[in-house]
């Protein structure tokens, strides 16, 4: 009822049964990162052969969750008391009714995205906007190398890397922009939304200058 | 072992803090010395205070006791170590005053090295006179390693904060006191004496059951007793150890917290809760020679304003909310001293930000 073996997929990688597809990936990527060979966090806890059992396990929970068809089958399988009483943002809560709350009520820290954002927030003190190098900067915070961007959006590196240097010269048309910034920003985690305006902003007003192929950050 | 003391262990898990229990009792360890488990208490006993608490500091590290130098309270004459030698019974009396409005400690200082760990009987008594102290939160730092009494105070509180650094050892030290504390607490629960000492057995990694991680213990007990394993599973679920990363330089770093409570939540069943991280700061260190309480000296500094979330998710307020307005408010009676930090990065700090 509790233990590591019988945790279904979405409990294993720790996300609602209604997460996304970006939501499953990166808990998976993290996930990769905290049962990782010589994670700190695995220290002295988890042998080597119980570690790879459960990256086992977690790729396997990854392999079905991120093909659609695939989930939808799993999802099929799953008794129907644990798909209706799930709580969408709680994978944590006790499957089997009389949940028993926390003694003293504390919100804990809520998501990975949350402290990140906060965490970029004090890294970053250029107000609410996304230049190149904050984005350069939030990818690299969270560990993407442009390369694992390119292998998700099938955006080449190229562009990717002018993105980050506001090479808007060597850039496509903005509505192609546009389409890059907000794969780039969702594959890393960062929201779209917040992104997209904001640097879309730059990329115009540079040019609208007529400012080309020049490198505009801050520093 | 006493009956009592295993009763208010059990209490402090079963039944949930009902409203007359007194002062709500918080515990702040990390097995290991040196992450800052002073540091940390010192401040969110000096944050808790100037959200408008009452506050107790209570130093339980009677082998290294420190808290009252990083409170500036010079070494109290009355200390825990006078109730622990039977000499004085009135908890009361031992309370000092600190620079900080609101904020008082019981120091542990003087205290004879030859029985510095206070007996099972004199820990029941601890506990409870704490909890009748006029406050609103007890806070206690417990000292280093995973002795019985440290457990026990860890297991009795309202909240077990764990405090942990992002380098192995300090990892490795968290985890070993977590599951330490975490067996105590399971034998303790269990009523059968032969499921009892089922624990007992599995607390030694080498047992000969081949019983390895508490989920093969609580294979073993169902295969024994479903009622003790009724109990165990009920138990697991109330057993939440809150997490604060000390230290935390990167992404990575402030990770961690969520990767432990992942690896809790495999590894134990247990829902560890991450309640946030403090950043490193070449500051605070400076705070501690200063002998004042970092969140007091510079309130706006990032390491403080990362340690004040803290104390605010203690109370279940948001995590920011209207801190600026509270501030203000105490600050008049909050703080003796006139703050005569340069005001460091207030500018930077926006409205909304640390949500």
């Amino acid at each position: 009822m509790i233990g590591i073996d019988e945790l279904d997929h979405y409990e294993l990688l720790e996300v609602p049964r209604t997460a996304t597809s970006d939501e499953i990936a990166r808990a998976y990527r993290l996930s990769q990162q905290t049962y990782g060979e010589g994670s700190l966090a695995l220290y002295s806890m988890f042998e080597n052969t119980d570690a790879e059992a459960i990256r086992e396990r977690l790729d396997e929970a990854f392999r079905v969750l991120s093909d659609p068809e695939g989930r939808a089958a799993y999802d099929e399988s799953q008794p129907v008391d644990a798909r209706s009483t799930m709580p969408p943002s709680d994978s944590s809560a006790p499957k089997n009714g009389d949940a028993q709350e926390s003694p003293v009520a504390v919100t804990p820290v809520e998501s990975i995205d949350e402290v990140l954002d906060d965490y970029d927030a004090f890294e970053d003190d250029n107000g609410g906007e996304f230049d190149g190098l904050r984005l350069r900067r939030a990818r690299l915070f969270r560990g993407y190398e442009i390369d694992e961007i390119t292998e998700v959006t099938k955006v080449s590196g190229s562009h990717l890397r002018n993105i980050e240097d506001e090479n808007f010269g060597d850039l496509p048309a903005d509505v192609y922009v546009r389409g890059f910034v907000t794969a780039y920003a969702k594959t890393i985690g960062l929201d779209p939304s917040a992104v997209v305006p904001s640097y879309m902003e730059r990329v115009l007003t540079a040019r609208s200058e007529g400012q080309r192929g020049r490198f505009l950050g801050r520093n | 072992m006493a009956a009592s003391m295993n009763s208010s262990v059990k209490q402090a898990g079963d039944s949930h803090r009902s409203a007359n229990r007194g002062a709500r009792l918080l515990a702040v360890g990390g097995g290991k010395g040196g992450v800052g488990k002073t540091f940390v208490t010192a401040n969110l006993a000096t944050a808790l205070a100037r959200l408008g608490k009452r506050v107790v500091v209570v130093d339980v590290d009677l082998d290294g006791a420190n808290l009252h130098t990083c409170l500036g309270v010079p070494a109290p004459q009355r200390s825990l170590a006078d109730f622990v030698s039977e000499r004085e019974e009135d908890l009361g009396k031992l309370l000092v005053d600190t620079p900080l409005a609101n904020l008082k400690l019981i120091g542990a200082t003087h205290g004879n090295l030859a029985d510095a760990q206070p007996s099972h009987l004199r820990r029941v008594r601890l506990v409870r006179g704490l909890r009748q102290l006029d406050a609103d939160i007890v806070l206690l730092d417990l000292g280093a390693g995973a002795h019985a009494s440290v457990l026990d105070y860890f297991l009795v509180s309202d909240d077990g904060i764990l405090v942990l650094q992002p380098e192995p050892t300090s990892v490795e030290n968290a985890y070993s006191f977590l599951r330490a504390a975490f067996y105590r607490r399971m034998r303790l629960a269990m009523v059968g004496h032969g499921v009892r000492q089922l624990v007992t057995m599995a607390m030694d990694q080498r047992n000969e059951r081949g019983i390895r991680t508490p989920l093969d213990l609580l294979r073993e007990i169902e295969a024994t007793d479903t009622l003790e394993a009724r109990r165990f599973v009920d138990t697991m679920r109330v057993f939440r150890p809150r997490i604060i990363v000390n230290g935390a330089r990167t992404a990575e770093d402030v990770k961690l917290g969520f990767a432990v409570t992942s690896v809790c939540k495999k590894y134990f069943g247990i829902d560890a809760e991450y309640l946030g991280y403090v950043n490193h700061d070449d500051e605070a260190r400076r705070s501690v020679s200063m002998r004042r309480p970092i969140v007091d000296l510079h309130s706006d500094a990032d390491v403080s304003i990362y340690l004040q979330r803290i104390a605010r998710k203690l109370l279940g307020l948001p995590a920011t909310g209207s801190s600026a307005g509270a501030e203000s408010a105490q600050s008049a009676e909050g703080r003796v001293r006139a703050d005569d930090g340069e005001g460091r990065r207030a500018s930077s700090v926006r409205p909304g930000e640390f949500r």
